[in-house]
C-alpha cells in the first residue's frame, strides 16, 4: 500500500536535509537538517515494513535512540562553541582552515 | 574444542564476551571516577584502570578466539571469525597506546577530568561492535556508540577555542555521514529484505543489482568514506586532528580508521561479493583521489600535525588500494597494512604529544630543528616513524606497501600500483624534511618545544611502537600469517554464501 510514494517522499525529505546541511551556515539549523535526514530514513524503514514485516519498525526505535543521544551530545558541543564565539554561525567559526 | 553454541542466548552472550567485559569495566571506571575526580592522582588512577580494562578485554578476546566454533554462524548478528579477532586485537593495542600517551599529555595540559578515559573505553566498545557486526544495524549502533564518545573527546579541551571548534566540526560532519550510512542501510534492506550481512550476500548473489541496491551501496560507501577520511570526504580530518588533543587525534587516525576499514571490507566482501564490478570503480576513484590529493596537499603544510593529518588521508588511499582487488590476498594486505599504519601512527602522535603546551598549538619544522642534538632518542623515534610512513625498506611500512602492490599486481591492475608508487615517492617530499630539520639544522636556543620530553608512560607507547615497526620490518612472518588467516576466514564466510545459493 503506497510503498512507492512513501519511499519517494522519504527520498525527497532526505535530499532536503542534505541540501540544508550543505547550504545553511548556522550550526543549529545544520543539526536540524541532520535530524531531518535521520527521520527521512525512519520513514523509509516504516514504509519497508509493509513488505518485510515488523523488523523495519524495530529499527526505527534504534535510530530514534541514537538520534536522541546525538542530540544530547551535539547541543552540548554547540553550547561550548557558543561560549567561545558568542555565535553559532559557522562563518565566524573559522580558526581552523582546511 | 567447542565451549559454547552461539545460536543460544547464553552462547550469544559468550560470543560477545570481550564487548560485555569492556562495557562492564567502563561502567566500573565511571563509578570510580564519579567518586574520586579531584586531582591529577585521580586522573592517573582512571588511566591505569582504563589500561587494565583493555587488558581484561584482550584476555576475553583470546578466550573467545580459542573456544568459539570455527564455522561462521550464518544468520548470527556477530561474526565469529579470525577477521574479527585480528581487528579487535589491533584496536585494543592502539587504544592502549593512546591511553598511555594521554596519561602524561592530559596532566601537562592541565586537563584534570578523568572522565576522558571512560569516554575512550566507551568509544572502544563501539569500535569492537563495528568490527564484529554481521548485521548492518549492529554495525550502525557500534559506529554511533563510537562516534558520540569521540565527538566529546575531540572537543575535550573546553578551554581551547580550537578544541571546541574541532569538536563541533567532527560532530556536524560525523552526524551528516551517519545519515548517509543509515540511508544506505535502509535502501539495502529495501532491496534485499534483510540486514544480515551474510544473508544480503546470499540474496544479491551474482545477479545485476537493482537501482535501490546500487543507491544503497553508494550511500554506504559515502558514509564510510567520511569515517575513514577518504577524498573527497576528507575536509574535516586536518581541522579536527589539528584542534583535538593530540592523543585523541592519534586515536582517530588509528583505531577509528581501522574499524571503518574493517567494517567496509566486511560489507563489500560479504554482502556485495557478487557485484565486484559495481564497487571496484568507486573504490578506484576514491583511492586514486586520496593518494594524489592527500600527498600533494601534505607537501604544502607547515604544521606537523596537519601534515600528519593529510598523510593519514593519503594512507586511507593506500588502504583503499588494498581493498580494490576483492581477493583474499588483497584482504590480507589490508589487515597487515592496518597493523603497520596503526603502530607507526600511534608512536608518531605520542611523540607530537610532547609539544603544544600552554596554547602553543602549531609545531612547525623550525621548532624541531636540531632535535637530534638535544634529544637524540626522540629524534631517532620520530625518524623511524617518518621512514615507516614513507615506506622505507627495513620498516613495517615498506612490507605493508610491498604486500599491497603484490595484491594489486596479482589481480592484473597495475594502474593503481603505479599510482601508489608514484605518490609514495611524492610523500618523501614532506617526510624527509622532518628528518633533515632534526639532524642537519642547528638547534634554535632555547628550544620552545620538546623541552620537557615525554612522560614515562608515553615513552612506553613510543618504545613499543618503534620496536614493532623495526622488528616487523625485518621479520613480518608471524603477523603476516595471522593476517592471512584472518583474510581466509572472511573468504570462508563468503564461500559459504556461494555454497548456499
Amino acid at each position: 500500500m503506497l510503498l512507492g510514494p512513501s519511499l519517494a517522499v522519504s527520498a525527497i525529505l532526505f535530499t532536503i536535509g542534505v541540501a540544508g546541511v550543505l547550504l545553511r551556515r548556522n550550526a543549529i539549523v545544520i543539526f536540524m537538517c541532520v535530524e531531518l535526514m535521520l527521520n527521512a530514513v525512519n520513514l523509509t524503514f516504516v514504509a519497508l515494513s509493509q513488505a518485510y514485516g515488523s523488523s523495519g519498525q524495530v529499527f526505527v526505535f534504534f535510530v530514534m535512540t541514537v538520534a536522541a543521544a546525538e542530540a544530547a551530545v551535539g547541543l552540548a558541543i554547540i553550547l561550548s562553541i557558543y561560549r567561545h564565539h558568542k555565535s553559532v554561525d559557522l562563518q565566524q567559526i573559522n580558526l581552523l582552515r582546511g | 574444542m567447542i565451549a559454547f553454541d552461539p545460536t543460544t542466548p547464553a552462547g550469544t552472550a559468550l560470543a560477545l564476551l570481550p564487548e560485555v567485559v569492556l562495557s562492564a569495566a567502563s561502567l566500573v571506571v565511571l563509578l570510580v571516577v564519579a567518586w574520586k575526580h579531584q586531582g591529577p592522582a585521580d586522573s592517573r588512577r582512571a588511566g591505569w584502570l582504563a589500561l587494565a580494562s583493555l587488558g581484561l578485554t584482550a584476555l576475553a578476546l583470546v578466550w573467545v578466539a580459542a573456544n568459539a566454533p570455527e564455522e561462521p554462524g550464518l544468520g548470527l548478528m556477530v561474526a565469529l571469525d579470525g577477521f574479527r579477532y585480528f581487528a579487535s586485537a589491533l584496536i585494543l593495542l592502539v587504544s592502549a597506546g593512546s591511553v598511555l600517551a594521554s596519561l602524561g599529555y592530559l596532566e601537562r595540559e592541565r586537563l584534570v577530568a578523568p572522565e576522558y578515559y571512560v569516554l575512550v573505553l566507551l568509544a572502544v566498545v563501539g569500535l569492537l561492535f563495528m568490527v564484529n557486526a554481521q548485521d548492518l544495524i549492529v554495525l550502525f549502533l557500534g559506529l554511533e556508540t563510537m562516534s558520540v564518545a569521540v565527538y566529546v573527546l575531540a572537543g575535550y579541551n573546553r578551554g581551547s577555542t580550537y578544541s571546541a571548534e574541532a569538536g563541533l566540526k567532527y560532530f556536524l560532519i560525523g552526524a551528516f555521514a551517519s545519515g548517509f550510512l543509515l540511508y544506505g542501510i535502509a535502501l539495502v534492506y529495501g532491496a534485499s529484505g534483510t540486514t544480515n550481512i551474510v544473508q544480503i550476500g546470499a540474496q544479491f548473489g551474482e545477479a545485476e543489482l537493482s537501482l535501490m541496491a546500487k543507491l544503497g551501496l553508494g550511500m554506504l560507501v559515502i558514509g564510510f568514506g567520511f569515517k575513514v577520511a577518504a577524498v573527497p570526504f576528507h575536509m574535516w580530518a586536518p581541522d579536527v586532528y589539528d584542534g583535538a588533543p593530540t592523543p585523541v587525534a592519534g586515536f582517530m587516525a588509528t583505531a577509528v580508521k581501522t574499524a571503518g576499514f574493517i567494517a567496509l571490507a566486511r560489507v563489500l566482501y560479504t554482502s556485495f561479493q557478487g557485484s565486484v564490478l559495481v564497487w571496484q570503480p568507486i573504490i578506484f576513484a576514491l583511492a586514486a583521489a586520496s593518494m594524489v590529493l592527500g600527498n600533494l596537499v601534505a607537501l604544502a603544510q607547515k604544521s606537523l600535525k596537519r601534515m600528519l593529518a593529510y598523510s593519514s588521508v593519503a594512507h586511507a588511499g593506500y588502504l583503499l588500494c588494498a581493498l580494490w582487488p576483492g581477493t583474499p590476498l588483497g584482504m590480507s594486505s589490508l589487515t597487515f597494512y592496518l597493523v603497520g599504519y596503526g603502530v607507526t601512527s600511534i608512536a608518531a602522535f605520542a611523540l607530537l604529544g610532547a609539544v603544544g603546551r600552554d596554547g602553543e598549538r602549531d609545531v612547525t619544522l623550525g621548532d624541531i630543528a636540531g632535535l637530534a642534538e638535544t634529544r637524540p632518542w626522540m629524534a631517532f623515534a620520530l625518524s623511524v616513524c617518518m621512514l615507516s610512513l614513507l615506506g622505507f625498506p627495513g620498516t613495517i611500512g615498506f612490507i605493508g606497501k610491498w604486500y599491497i602492490l603484490s595484491a594489486l599486481v596479482a589481480s592484473k591492475f597495475p594502474l593503481l600500483a603505479v599510482l601508489l608508487v608514484l605518490t609514495s615517492l611524492v610523500s618523501a617530499g614532506y617526510y624527509m624534511p622532518v628528518l633533515m630539520a632534526m639532524y642537519m639544522r642547528p638547534s634554535r636556543a632555547p628550544m620552545v618545544f620538546f623541552d620537557r620530553g615525554l612522560a614515562g608512560s608515553a615513552r612506553v607507547a613510543v618504545a613499543v611502537g618503534i620496536i614493532a615497526v623495526l622488528a616487523l620490518g625485518v621479520w613480518p612472518g608471524p603477523v603476516l600469517q595471522l593476517a592471512n588467516h584472518a583474510a581466509e576466514s572472511l573468504a570462508q564466510t563468503a564461500g559459504q554464501i556461494v555454497a548456499r545459493r
